[in-house]
């Protein structure tokens, strides 16, 4: 294998820790801010449960990313480069204004702005990124949903008890579970990512032929790097993710773990690369809508969303600049 | 109306809005829609039964 390709591929890996590091906060915010683990506890609990994905999960994601963004031509090793180096600098950028953003969206945007830059509009697969841009939209209106609804069920189930103590304790014992499955689905989805640029850099430079399906080494790789990252941690948006939104109980943290979990499960089997950030903010959201509208500190929730519209785009920009200068250098 | 409401009514509305556009996953924008049509539904009707009490 050539030393560009085993550059990219490095640098692959590394969006991937950014990944871990950055979404961290996703996995282990519900469990920290309600204090059912330490954040050193924490961080590791998810790591595990992020590598531990590849076991669960098949590569539909992956193959959606490589094949389904931009057109298979336009790739070379120059354009995967690029469009790294803008979702990193995004994530990066967001990471520290503590803005929980999507690694995923900027991942697709910078993918886009780089290929765009080497070839025009025209390379883009339209269907592949409406596909992504409905589910930027759908994501986190399920995770709401459903965090709502299991909050609901979680009152009339348990609103008899007279030990808030002892259901606490429950609660508490549950968001370990709930916490894993969060995290699964996180390494299962966000892994998949960095394997589908893998992907395309192996077909883009002749290392795999156009229907191959991903190989183990990238699988545990990109699984061994977002679980790296994941252990390193991201505390600036636990923050932002535990306390500032809404503030969550243990039931809370079970509702809104368990409605993103079941989204990033569903959506990772149907091959949709969605944003666990997304995903878990909208469940969280859910949590306090389900006492009232008022229980949101809708100012922070503003500023993400305004965070989320400005990914694709600020990725794409640093991504298309970047492929120039790329391109100017060679 | 309730803010409540009507911000589950407005959650719907995009849903809605989205279906054409979802090609395979049409099913998926009106699902959602719906479910946020009934939570719009149920918090009006929470909301008047607490301005009654």
């Amino acid at each position: 294998m050539q030393a560009p390709v085993v550059f990219v591929i490095a640098v692959a890996l590394a969006f991937d820790f950014v990944n871990g590091f950055h979404d961290a906060a996703n996995s282990i915010a519900t469990v920290v801010s309600t204090r059912v683990l330490s954040p050193r506890i924490a961080v590791l609990w998810a790591a595990f449960f992020n590598f531990a994905a590849f076991l669960v999960f098949g590569d539909e994601v992956a193959s959606t990313i490589a094949k389904d963004v931009v057109l298979q031509n336009v790739l070379s090793i120059g354009v995967v480069f690029a469009g790294l180096v803008g979702a990193i600098l995004w994530d990066l950028i967001t990471f520290w204004f503590g803005l929980p953003t999507s690694s995923s969206h900027a991942l697709v945007g910078g993918m886009a702005g780089a290929a765009v830059a080497k070839a025009g509009f025209g390379v883009l697969i339209g269907e592949g990124l409406r596909k992504i841009g409905i589910f930027i939209i759908l994501s986190p209106l399920v995770g709401l949903a459903i965090g709502l609804l299991l909050t609901i069920a979680i009152f009339w189930a348990f609103h008899r008890n007279r030990s808030i103590e002892r259901l606490n304790r429950g609660f508490r014992t549950g968001q370990l579970a709930s916490a894993a499955a969060f995290s699964l689905g996180h390494g299962a989805n966000d892994a998949q990512k960095t394997m589908g640029v893998i992907l395309a850099l192996l077909i883009a430079s002749g290392h795999a032929a156009s229907d191959a399906s991903t190989p183990l080494w990238v699988v545990l790789s990109a699984h061994t790097a977002i679980g790296l990252g994941t252990l390193t941690g991201g505390w600036r948006i636990v923050k932002t993710m535990g306390s500032k939104i809404t503030r969550l109980q243990p039931a809370g943290g079970v509702a809104a773990e368990s409605g993103a979990a079941l989204t990033l499960f569903a959506t990772s089997a149907s091959g949709i690369p969605v944003s666990t950030t997304h995903t878990i903010t909208g469940a969280i959201v859910g949590v306090g809508a389900a006492r009232r509208l008022s229980a949101v500190r809708w100012g922070v929730a503003g500023r993400v969303v305004w965070a989320w519209i400005l990914t694709i785009p600020g990725a794409f920009v640093i991504a298309w600049s970047t492929f120039l200068v790329v391109d100017a250098l060679s | 109306m309730d803010h409540r409401a009507a911000f589950f009514l407005a959650a719907a509305i995009v849903c809605f809005l989205l279906v054409p556009v979802s090609n395979g996953y049409a099913w998926v924008s009106a699902g959602v829609g719906t479910v946020y049509v009934l939570l719009a539904l149920a918090s009006w009707l929470d909301a008047r039964s607490q301005r009654r009490i």
